[in-house]
């Protein structure tokens, strides 16, 4: 079993490989010295980082206390994760409406067949060419962002959501119908508390994943810390970019690990040991010691 | 025991793709608790299912006299309960569906709750959520479901099994409460002692034959069977 699997990745890596030699055309000469050019452009160009993008602009004049908080860095980060806050809140709430219709144990074909075909073409447009169409239809700032991101928001947590709810036990919702609870009275009391966990990994990841996508609306215009991103590349100012995004990563990480604690209260996991933030950051060595001192 | 007719069969043929038991007719009244007896795979959970409306019956009717909305209670084998949630929130779904829609509904949701939680003796795990109790506080939480929305009709899913005598006990005093006020009761049971202990009606599944027997028939049909 063990070498028939090696055998099929062998097979499927040899494909990879043919398709992209075919789509580079034998051409490998272009990576030569690409890791040269790398190393020049990061030493040359992005190194190190400009950090005067965490201090006050000139324009306008700063009225606050801390420099910081008139900062670029800030100010862009802060209508970043506002734009991903606010799509990511209204996406889920359209998504739990829309999840629950196409749910195939929840609804009959015909209510969730339509469904599912209406969150495919929503999910079909990437949220950067949602950025773009909104901002043709209302013009340039955050709004653009947010309509654009919970448009995305709303066809990529519909999928998860309602795979998430054809995947819970039938019991509970078999218990609820023979009792004659309503479709929305079951949705609201059986299905979203029995998969609540799964809602709120899934709501965290997708806060995480538009605030890293917000980064990128910006450069078409929607608002947020792309747009700056998108001036300083057309100036050439790469160590002002490089600054950037390693703000958006330190945000990045923090959301990673908020998402961690949140989730380990209601998991399973939680009910032997309530976590703190110790043993969120270092889960391995906790998790050993406390079989130590078990035994 | 009421005269009023909670469910009648008629000529009800069960099954999913073939009939699995001849065809049934009978009445139940309220008040009533039925034992379903047989042995596994036999189609006593099919007929219980075709009962709460989850299984369509291949042929045949069945009628059930008794308000759509919270008129009937069901505890599959499984229980159905929702293990993430809390014990409040799992009995709460039972009053929210044994109780329609009026001005003082949150408070007599709330008020049939706590009752129920009170009747099985668990409130010290109102707030605790269903996965971290053990499989005998979980039936209490079904019982508990169940004695909140009251319903007219019963049915429940070998739901005395794996239970020790003490929950035995809790549990059946609890049904004894609703059948007092009238709810009629199916069982599907496993245990003929238990079938024995609270049934007054036993419905016999075997080789697809059904028989519908008074609990005094049916004891007499054992002993015969014993003697021979």
């Amino acid at each position: 079993m063990k070498y028939r699997l090696f055998g099929i990745l062998a097979v499927l890596f040899f494909l990879a490989w043919q398709t992209l030699d075919g789509m580079v055309e034998g051409d490998w000469g272009r990576l030569e010295g690409g890791l040269a050019n790398l190393s020049i452009f990061f030493k040359e160009s992005m190194w190190p980082p400009n950090w005067s993008v965490l201090e006050a602009r000139s324009y306008p004049v700063c009225e606050q206390d801390i420099e910081f908080f008139c900062s670029v860095g800030y100010l862009g980060m802060m209508e970043t994760l506002k734009i991903a806050f606010v799509s990511t809140i209204l996406g889920f709430i359209g998504a739990i409406c829309l999840s629950s219709l196409a749910a195939r144990n929840l609804m009959p074909l015909y209510i969730s067949l339509p469904v599912r075909i209406f969150l495919s073409g929503v999910r079909s447009l990437p949220s950067l060419i949602w950025a773009i169409l909104f901002v043709i239809v209302i013009g340039f700032g955050p709004l653009s962002g947010v309509l654009a991101m919970t448009f995305y928001t709303v066809g990529y947590l519909g999928k998860l959501q309602y795979e998430v709810f054809e995947g819970m036990p039938s019991e509970p919702l078999e218990a609820g119908r023979a009792m004659g609870l309503s479709k929305p009275s079951i949705v609201a009391n059986i299905v979203i508390p029995e998969n609540g966990n799964h809602l709120l990994s899934q709501l965290m990841f997708m806060f995480e994943y538009n605030v890293r996508h917000g980064t990128v609306i910006g450069i078409v215009g929607a608002g947020g810390i792309g747009y700056y991103i998108s001036t300083y590349l057309k100036f050439l100012q790469y160590d002002k970019v490089f600054a950037l995004l390693l703000l958006i990563f330190v945000v990045v990480v923090i959301i990673d690990l908020l998402s961690l604690m949140v989730r380990s209260f209601v998991n399973e996991e939680g009910d032997v040991r309530k976590p703190t933030w110790l043993n969120t950051l270092l889960k391995a060595k906790r998790s050993k010691a406390s079989l130590v001192e078990s035994e | 025991m009421s005269d009023d007719v909670v469910l009648s069969l008629d000529d009800l043929v069960i099954g999913y793709d073939k009939p699995l038991v001849e065809p049934i007719s009978l009445t139940v009244k309220e008040g009533e608790i039925i034992a379903i007896l047989g042995p596994s795979g036999i189609g006593k959970t099919t007929l219980v299912r075709t009962i709460a409306g989850l299984v369509r019956p291949l042929a045949g009717n069945f009628n059930l006299n008794l308000e759509k909305r919270g008129g009937l209670g069901y505890i599959p084998q499984r229980l159905g309960l929702v293990r993430h949630a809390t014990v409040a929130h799992n009995v709460s779904i039972g009053a929210r569906a044994g109780i329609r829609f009026s001005k003082s509904m949150f408070s007599e949701r709330k008020e049939r709750t706590y009752d129920a939680i009170r009747a099985l003796g668990i409130e010290d795990k109102t707030t605790e959520p269903v996965r971290r109790l053990s499989g005998g506080q979980q039936r209490r939480v079904a019982t508990a479901r169940t004695l909140a929305q009251r319903p007219k009709l019963m049915l429940a899913d070998e739901f005395l099994g794996e239970l020790d005598q003490n929950n035995v006990d809790i549990v059946l005093g609890v049904v004894n409460q609703l059948v007092e006020k009238g709810t009629a009761v199916i069982m599907v049971e496993h245990h003929e002692d238990n079938a024995r202990s609270f049934a007054t009606r036993i419905w016999e599944i075997n080789d697809s034959s059904f028989s519908d027997l008074s609990l005094e028939e049916w004891e007499a049909q054992q002993k015969g069977g014993e003697e021979e």
